[in-house]
């Protein structure tokens, strides 16, 4: 009688924890959770710069808890970038990953203050889950920055490290438009489009199209990140006879998609192509003249600009509400610099 | 004995399905043929709404090319429906062997995955079709010998094998193939497209040994009555394994289809795809219940899978408006399923 209930509990709990795996490293692929930054409501905005070490002012040696949903590919490089600028700064971290659960994030955010670490830093694994955390870190005066993802309700007094999905598609876009003289039709491959950074991407692209007169959108359709779904997409919008000059893909993987299906209809020399992550895939196909730019996602700039914040708050310092991460727009000119980042 | 009772229960469901009031058996028929009759209807409809497009050769061959992948899965998850059981995995086994193939596969690159490695594409391809038969199988495994539901076993394989694709491609794309690799996917012989081809053969072949093999006759046997095929000594368990089997091969045949089609093995291939392919049985008149269906019947759901897809491409249907259409048609496809097994 227990036995096969222990079976399934067995199989549950595996399934759990590859599920809450696989979740998180679907990031890698789709950039598309890790970059859920909304336009921001605070007035102050920053923009980040690796400039010098930002020391503590005592010269004490910090302690920092650092919360992560999931230690994936993407965020693995926004915890190096914290790990390189702690040891510039002179400060001590202590990094854990939550498996992707609110719950087990609070009790990690409640055993730091409990630990009185010196500051916190948080990537939320639910931006509008992170009330919780806020309230505990802002009880226990213990300075909280977050990075990477920011929670929906936010107070003035804690900010946040991160990147604007909205500046990666407009970009992307107006690197496109620059290169197709201003004119054309443009196609847009969203990712899911239930997702802010799909949305945001998006609304990027368009932005950039409305100040083009000679520019308009004659397609539009969701490929969910997915380089099959680009394909099939790209596929049909050829069979629809419609003339499409540029093709603005919220990442890659789609754009590569397009790509292939351009290419086996011969139309991929009248066409420009832009997709958003810089993957080692589409930095091959830009060097093939097939994909005519994209954008890079600084993880390891987060990082950094966390550490910074928490150190300068510590410090007593102010820090802005917004600490923008720039994306960086990448064309076969600076190429170079991206490869393996 | 046991030979005999494969086709008494086959046609005992057709009798229990039967108004028997003599005449023309018009439940029958259209239990049969309304799939047909839906189909032209798609082809029409779309074909005036958009103005002749979407019936030019190039794009019908387009539609089936890009619903082939589909349509192989569906045939296994035929099999399955029809023996009672459902297979969740499918869209991750489909990743795992995609990742794997493609690993065998790649260009002599310093992005290889395996430095140095050059096998004849043959054997990537069979390694894809190894691991999806490994995973099928131990789906067969928990659900025969373990009493596992097959929803819950097949919901544990989703997620495990998901995970074991992103684990073993590092969650990127397995990329620069061999050629002759994306040829699977992108080429042609005589000019047809050798995705399309592959259905083809899959449907064939999973329409023969349906419909004349004793195998097959087991099949709609146990889906129809497990008690009574079990008590007239059909070997349930070995049938299931063998089923969930070829349900794995075929999720890796799919995976070598799309990952070459693509030129890159993604760990986030089919996601989604198993809906898809119970979406396309279930249009195709397999029946939720049991001991009904047939592989052209599903093939023909793949069908309309893809001409809805591409149609609703075709006329810039909006993405959100693209899912609620989508789902709506699911909805009516099983209420005629519920409405003919009445």
């Amino acid at each position: 009688m227990t036995k096969p209930r222990l079976r399934l509990a067995a199989i549950f709990v595996a399934a759990a924890s590859l599920a809450a795996c696989s979740s998180g490293q679907s990031v890698t692929t789709s950039s598309s959770t890790s970059s859920t930054s909304a336009a921001p409501a605070v007035t102050e905005t920053q923009t980040a710069a690796a400039g010098d070490a930002v020391k503590p002012k005592d010269g004490k040696v910090l302690k920092i808890g650092v919360s992560f949903p999931i230690l994936d590919q993407f965020l693995q490089k926004v915890a190096d970038g914290m790990t390189a600028r702690a040891k510039e700064n002179g400060v001590e971290l202590n990094i854990v990953a939550a498996q992707e659960k609110t719950d087990v994030q609070l009790g990690q955010v409640e055993n730091f203050i409990a630990d009185k670490v010196d500051a916190i830093l948080v990537v939320p694994v639910d931006t509008d889950a992170a009330g919780p955390m806020t309230k505990a870190a802002q009880d226990a005066k213990i300075p909280l920055v977050y990075v990477n993802r920011r929670p929906s309700d936010l107070p003035d007094t804690v900010p946040y490290v991160g990147s604007d999905s909205l500046v990666s598609g407009t970009l992307e876009m107006e690197a496109l438009a620059k290169l197709a003289g201003g004119k054309g039709n443009v196609a847009i491959i969203q990712g899911d489009p239930a997702n802010e950074a799909a949305v945001l991407r998006t609304k990027g692209c368009k932005d950039v199209v409305a100040k083009n007169p000679g520019m308009k959108v004659v397609k539009e359709q969701a490929g969910n990140w997915q380089r099959d779904k680009g394909l099939a997409i790209m596929e049909n919008w050829i069979q629809s006879g419609e003339q499409i000059d540029v093709v603005c893909a919220n990442n890659d993987e789609m754009a590569l998609g397009a790509i292939q299906a351009l290419k086996a209809a011969n139309k991929l020399d009248k066409t420009l192509v832009g997709g958003v992550d810089a993957t080692g895939d589409a930095l091959t196909a830009m060097a093939a003249k097939e994909l005519a730019v994209t954008v890079f996602q600084d993880a390891k700039g987060q990082g950094a600009g966390g550490v910074d914040a928490a150190v300068k708050l510590y410090n007593g310092e102010t820090v802005p509400g917004y600490v923008d991460v720039p994306y960086q727009l990448v064309t076969p000119e600076n190429m170079a610099d991206f490869a393996g980042k | 004995m046991s030979t005999d009772l494969g086709s008494t229960a086959a046609a005992e469901a057709a009798a229990a399905a039967d108004p028997s009031e003599g005449g023309f058996d018009w439940r029958h028929f259209l239990r049969t043929y309304a799939i047909i009759g839906i189909l032209l209807v798609f082809v029409v409809a779309l074909t005036i709404l958009t103005k002749g497009t979407f019936s030019q050769p190039e794009n019908l061959i387009n539609v089936v090319r890009q619903v082939a992948a589909i349509g192989v899965i569906a045939i296994g998850m035929t099999f399955v429906i029809i023996t009672l059981g459902i297979d969740l995995s499918v869209g991750s086994i489909l990743a795992l062997a995609a990742v794997v193939a493609t690993s065998l596969a790649q260009k002599p690159s310093d992005r290889m995955m395996y430095a140095g490695l050059d096998l004849p594409i043959i054997l990537a391809v069979l390694g894809g079709l190894a691991v999806g038969g490994l995973l099928g199988f131990t789906n067969g495994v928990l659900i025969a010998k373990f009493r596992i539901a097959p929803f819950i076993a097949t919901l544990g394989m989703m997620t495990t094998a998901r995970g074991l694709a992103l684990i073993y491609s590092d969650g990127r794309p397995v990329s620069l193939l061999e050629d002759p690799y994306n040829n699977i996917g992108q080429g042609s012989i005589a000019g047809v497209p050798i995705p399309i081809i592959l259905f083809a053969v899959v449907a064939l072949g999973a329409h023969m040994v349906l419909n004349y093999t004793r195998f097959g006759r087991y099949v709609y046997a146990v889906g129809g009555n497990e008690q009574a095929a079990r008590v007239s000594g059909i070997r349930i368990s070995r049938l299931t394994l063998v089923i969930y089997t070829i349900s794995g091969v075929l999720s890796g045949l799919a995976g070598v289809i799309l990952s070459a089609r693509i030129g890159s093995g993604n760990p986030q291939l089919g996601t989604g795809i198993e809906l898809d392919a119970i979406t396309a049985a279930v249009i195709g008149g397999t029946s939720f219940k049991g001991g009904i269906g047939t592989v052209w019947g599903t093939a023909v759901g793949a069908l309309i899978i893809g001409i809805i897809n591409n149609g609703l491409d075709l006329l810039d249907v909006s993405p959100f408006m693209q899912m609620v259409v989508k789902g709506v048609i699911i909805v009516l496809a099983i209420i005629l399923d519920e409405r003919k097994n009445a």
